[in-house]
């Protein structure tokens, strides 16, 4: 497991590239020194593992058989140094540091990443960035129907509470801030009545039927009999009256040939006549 | 003359005896009715005929006698019932008279039918109504009954009132 997990860690040599060339074309000599000699310490590393893990798979056996009494002693005078020398408290003291130098690492981390970020939202230039967007085949590629397809509008609708959003309006307010008179105002009546087409009303009224309806309401037979005989009571009042007066006339008249003196007792009976 | 002081006078003579004019009047509209029941009676009994014994349709032509005697019977018989019923016949309704005894009160059928018949056969007793100071004529003289303006329409046996309308 080491082995593989170091050898994955190590670059081979066909993975190293050639020293980055200096833009003037000479060589930078202590540099290729270096990367040399990382090289080799590389290599040296890798060479070192593959024959750890040949010793290993020739003597392990016979080793781990006689590691065991050895382990046994070590793990006895660990035990006797744990007691004396405070082991664990070492031991908590540098997982401690250990935690320490991980948050710190942590840290520089995340400052570095914030650096870089910013440096980057620097360097990148929105404009020109929006620019090369070709926002027209983007569109083209969204295809609409589909996406409307899966919208479940009746479900969306099932959701809404109505009664509550017609809670929420105020409806008072709202006509208040209405201004009716500025919107009468800007009607403009001539063309609005302009655009009526009244004889194509006018076609549609049943005049006849209204006509009929009406009359049939109005009882004209009733009015003209309650005229007409208003007509006659008035004509037989004055017929009687006229006849009063010609009473009256021809009674003074032959009052006056006979020489009569007074009225004539033509007065209202007595309420109560003797028999 | 406006319809107020019209009716104000009319109200004025309600009760009082009527005079000679307006009973002459209503006399005569009745003559016209009696002469129309008579001519109805005619034209029923040409029906009556005429059913019975097949066409032409006539009038039936009655003997002289009876002819006069027919046109009697019909006036009595109407001035009768319509007397004794309300006190006015169509004539006196149309004139705005009635009939009462001197008490005020319907007549009573023999009372009506008497005064009927001194009506029809002895009309030149209406004269005394102009010499008469209660405006009384032969007949309201015989059978003891008077004639009123009385416009309102009431029960004959009410006294008139002594307003009209309205």
């Amino acid at each position: 497991m080491v082995q593989d997990n170091g050898r994955a860690l190590v670059p081979v040599a066909t993975e190293l590239t050639g020293t980055p060339p200096v833009p003037d074309g000479q060589v930078d000599l202590p540099r290729l020194v270096a990367a040399a000699a990382f090289g080799l310490a590389v290599e040296a590393q890798r060479r070192s593992w593959d024959a750890a893990a040949d010793v290993m798979g020739r003597f392990g056996r016979p080793l781990r058989a006689l590691a065991g009494p050895a382990v046994a002693v070590a793990r006895g005078s660990v035990a006797v140094a744990r007691h004396h020398l405070d082991l664990d408290g070492w031991a908590a003291r540098g997982r401690a540091e250990q935690r320490r130098a991980q948050e710190a690492a942590a840290g520089a981390v995340r400052a570095l990443i914030a650096g870089v970020a910013a440096a980057v939202i620097e360097a990148i230039d929105l404009d020109e960035v929006m620019a090369r967007v070709d926002l027209d085949r983007i569109v083209q590629r969204v295809d609409i129907d589909a996406i409307a397809g899966r919208i479940d509008l009746d479900a969306i609708v099932q959701r809404i509470d109505i009664d509550a959003i017609a809670g929420r309006i105020d409806l008072d307010a709202i006509v208040q801030r209405v201004d009716v008179d500025a919107i009468a105002a800007r009607i403009d009546l001539d063309s609005v009545v302009a655009r009526v087409d009244i004889e194509a009303i006018l076609a549609r009224v049943d005049l006849p039927g209204i006509t009929e309806q009406v009359i049939d309401e109005v009882d004209l037979g009733e009015i003209i009999r309650e005229s007409s005989s208003t007509m006659a009571s008035e004509t037989v009042d004055a017929l009687r009256v006229q006849g009063m007066r010609v009473d009256g006339l021809v009674s003074r008249i032959v009052d006056g040939i006979l020489r009569r003196e007074g009225q004539r007792q033509t007065g209202p009976l007595p309420d109560d006549p003797q028999p | 003359m406006t319809r107020e002081s019209r009716y104000a006078e009319a109200r004025a003579l309600q009760g009082h005896r009527a005079g000679f004019a307006s009973r002459v009047v209503a006399d005569l509209i009745d003559l016209g009715v009696a002469w129309l029941l008579g001519l109805s009676a005619l034209v029923a009994g040409g029906v009556i005929i005429y059913l019975v014994t097949g066409p032409p349709f006539h009038l039936p032509v009655l003997p002289n006698w009876l002819d006069a005697g027919a046109g009697g019977v019909v006036a009595v018989v109407y001035l009768t019932f319509t007397w004794a019923a309300t006190g006015r016949s169509v004539g006196k309704q149309i004139v705005g008279l009635r009939v009462v005894t001197e008490g005020g009160h319907r007549l009573p059928l023999w009372r009506s039918f008497v005064r009927a018949v001194l009506y029809v056969f002895f009309p030149v007793g209406l004269l005394w109504i102009l010499a008469s100071r209660r405006n009384a004529s032969v007949q309201d003289l015989v059978v003891r009954t008077v004639v009123l303006y009385d416009w309102a329409y009431h029960p004959a046996d009410e006294p008139p009132r002594s307003s009209a309308r309205p």
